[in-house]
């Protein structure tokens, strides 16, 4: 794996796990011990599932990514695919835990806002590998 | 090196996700903190709130939030307000208020001593049949809410006024019925209230509330107790598993079926049983600090529930108990259930409790009775042998309403809530007794054209000697008249209000064709003196117009309960000779004793001879 691109998704994606596997962990606990604070709170639990679910899921398209980028990507996009990639999965669970931090009424907190940028970064990736393929 | 440095790393990523958690959870909004900021709630006692106990028992939770009990009290948010404040105005006694919106509050325009004023609704009470609002007083008086003149009817979609759904004669006087919410409805329409009263004393002494509640509404720790030390110790996951192994109750809540009986029925009876404190001195007590009584506990100790034999408190109304009573002790007004039940035998010799038929956690919210204890269920769950031949013990057919146990046995004569309600004191129908105590009876509720000596004769000729001819009725109509008729005309309010709603059931024991005097005298009931019984009688003559096709269904909608007298009687009789027209062609000759002659015309002298036997005590029981 010589790219720096694909090394840099690759550890990015392990960081991405080792952060959202304990945060499951974590909110397990939170449910084991009947912690108010966040059961009491619907938006605070559905959000901070979903950024547990999305840091998981996007750890791992990381590491498929590094995994075939080289052989798959051509070498032209590869870099800005890694680099969307990597942006994408990281403000998409940030942007659900950040709602669910500051989580007022029945609604999720501004950090939400995140979410949408991210994903918008995902797609773009997305596109610009579809690219590359073709 | 690098591995050790790897490893330190990883370590940091791994607590990164528990310490954001962590940090948010501690420094984050508290949405504990948020339910108690709301206005009322104070959760600083060892009550937690329905929230804390959804946790772990979602289902429970949920199937409670549905029910009537969730939403007795609600501040006035969205959809909890069921009232139409749509800026219309609507008048009653002459004078007119208007329900409006404004910056998404709800108002109410009313008429007070200088013209006008406007009054903010801060709480809306009841959501079922109808809902009540309230303003927050002047900060003179601290946190006491009182009542607005106007309710929203649920079922009719319509407003009223207070003045004609309580139980009462006509009063054109609009505020008789602001009552504060702190010292009345605040005890039995939500949890765990301390009403705080505060006495000034000042040389004219006032008084003034600084209430608090664990909880708006009827939540899980009005009937479980309070939930802090449950919820503290089911924090650990260690003692739920023990408590998932063991069935033995929980000593820290409190199960309604899992105590003695008398304190499951108190569980219910706590609200469903009008009472005084024990002894009567602990008022002061119960108005400053809340009711003693928890869950758990018989009420005995805590308080007394009200009898007919209850010493009257006030002075000027020596019958002001006496009067929710008939002459036998059954309550006829609704919120005594818990009475009627340990007045029956079912309760007195066996273990029969409300659980016994009614579920807080399933089936329809209406009455909020087990599915599979509908109808006779409820009582041949018990009573197997009758199940097994039901017409032997009724001695009417199965399939009829004669044959349906608690037609018999819980008889519908309690008023409440502009209804009439089945008695919880479940018991056998006795002719004399009833009509002798001046109530209504099983038989002559359904067989609607007959009088008492009649269902006596009959109840004697199925079950023995026991069952005896009444000599005479409290009111001095005669024997001899259709029971009903004698009732609707002669009766105190609760026995008209019980007759009128009575005369107009579709599962009456008579056919279409003979239902002509039931219309014709509850058109007359359109007059009574109370507007409570002539909206009862307009409901009940609206469904006869439907199941009879008379076409009257347009004057019934222009007849308002509230117009004046002369107003009242012109369209009465006009409603009358409609009705008389288009009845002949429907029905049937008519007994005699229904006050109809040969040309189904009604007996007017007869009628008024029967008004005239009216007693002239006013009953003035509100609820």
């Amino acid at each position: 794996m010589s790219d720096p691109s694909t090394r840099k998704a690759l550890r990015t994606g392990w960081i991405l796990l080792a952060i959202s596997l304990p945060l499951g962990v974590t909110l397990e606990a939170l449910h084991g011990f009947k912690v108010r604070g966040y059961l009491e709170s619907e938006v605070r639990r559905e959000m901070w599932r979903l950024a547990h679910a999305h840091g998981t899921l996007l750890g791992i398209l990381l590491l498929v990514f590094a995994a075939l980028a080289e052989r798959h990507v051509a070498e032209r996009s590869r870099a800005a695919v890694s680099r969307d990639l990597r942006v994408g999965a990281i403000l998409l669970p940030l942007g659900f835990f950040a709602g669910g931090v500051l989580e007022q009424g029945g609604d999720p907190s501004l950090g939400i806002a995140l979410v949408p940028l991210g994903a918008l970064f995902l797609l773009l990736a997305l596109v610009r590998a579809a690219r590359a393929l073709a | 090196m690098l591995a050790v440095r790897a490893l330190l790393l990883s370590a940091a990523l791994f607590v990164v996700a528990p310490l954001a958690a962590w940090l948010a959870l501690a420094f984050g909004p508290d949405p504990v903190a948020l339910q108690a900021a709301q206005p009322l709630r104070e959760l600083e006692r060892d009550y937690e709130g329905s929230a804390s106990c959804e946790a772990c028992h979602p289902a429970q939770h949920a199937s409670w939030a549905r029910t009537f009990h969730a939403t007795m009290t609600q501040l006035p948010r969205g959809a909890a307000v069921l009232g139409k404040f749509d800026g219309q105005p609507v008048a009653f006694y002459g004078r007119s208020a208007t329900p409006f919106e404004r910056d998404g509050e709800f108002w109410m325009r009313l008429p007070d001593a200088r013209g006008e004023r406007e009054a903010r609704v801060a709480l809306c009470v009841g959501s079922n049949r109808y809902q009540q609002y309230f303003e927050l007083a002047g900060a003179a008086l601290g946190d006491t809410y009182v009542r607005l003149p106007l309710l929203w009817h649920v079922g009719e979609q319509r407003w009223m006024h207070l003045n004609g759904v309580f139980l009462e004669p006509d009063n054109p006087d609009w505020s008789v019925h602001a009552s504060s919410w702190n010292d009345n409805c605040v005890f039995c329409h939500n949890t765990a209230p301390v009403p705080r009263l505060a006495l000034s004393s000042e040389a004219v002494p006032s008084k003034s509330f600084d209430t608090t509640v664990a909880e708006l509404g009827i939540a899980c720790e009005a009937c479980h107790g309070p939930g802090e030390r449950h919820v503290a110790r089911m924090a650990s996951p260690v003692e739920r598993y023990r408590a998932h192994l063991d069935d033995a109750p929980s000593s820290d809540i409190v199960h309604p079926a899992k105590v003695g009986q008398m304190e499951s029925l108190a569980v219910c009876g706590q609200c469903h049983s009008q009472r005084l404190p024990e002894p009567l001195e602990r008022i002061t007590e119960f108005l400053e600090q809340g009711a003693s009584f928890r869950p758990g506990s018989a009420l005995a100790g805590h308080v007394r529930p009200i009898t007919r034999d209850t010493p009257p408190i006030d002075a000027h109304n020596g019958r002001i108990f006496s009067d929710r009573f008939w002459r036998d002790g059954s309550a006829r007004l609704s919120a005594y259930e818990y009475l009627g039940v340990t007045q029956s035998p079912c309760m007195q010799s066996s273990a029969f409790t409300c659980g016994s038929c009614h579920v807080m956690h399933s089936g329809d919210v209406h009455g909020n009775i087990e599915p599979d204890k509908r109808g006779d269920a409820a009582c041949t769950q018990c009573h197997e042998d009758i199940a097994r031949d039901p017409r032997a013990h009724t001695h009417h057919d199965p399939a009829r309403s004669g044959s349906r146990c608690l037609e018999c046995h819980m008889p519908r004569m309690v008023y409440g809530i502009l209804d009439i309600h089945r008695s919880h004191r479940i018991e056998v129908p006795d002719p004399k007794r009833d009509i002798e105590a001046g109530r209504p009876n099983a038989c002559t509720s359904c067989h609607l054209d007959r009088g008492a000596a009649w269902a006596a004769e009959s109840m004697r000729a199925w079950w023995g000697e026991r069952f005896a001819a009444p000599s005479s009725r409290p009111d001095g109509a005669p024997l001899e008249l259709a029971d009903s008729i004698a009732s609707l005309h002669s009766g105190d309010a609760v026995l008209r209000a019980v007759y009128a709603k009575q005369l107009g059931r579709a599962d009456a024991a008579l056919g279409a064709r003979q239902k002509a005097f039931a219309v014709s005298n509850l058109i007359v009931a359109l007059g009574d003196g109370y507007p409570s019984i002539r909206g009862i009688a307009r409901r009940s003559l609206r469904a006869l117009d439907a199941e009879l096709g008379l076409g009257l269904a347009a004057e019934l909608e222009g007849f308002d309960v509230f117009s004046s007298v002369d107003e009242r009687r012109t369209r009465l009789l006009a409603l009358l000779k409609r009705a008389q027209q288009a009845l002949r062609s429907r029905s049937d000759a008519a007994r005699p004793e229904t006050l109809l002659d040969a040309n189904l015309a009604l007996d007017l002298e007869r009628v008024t001879q029967l008004l005239n036997l009216q007693s002239d005590h006013v009953i003035s029981i509100g609820e």
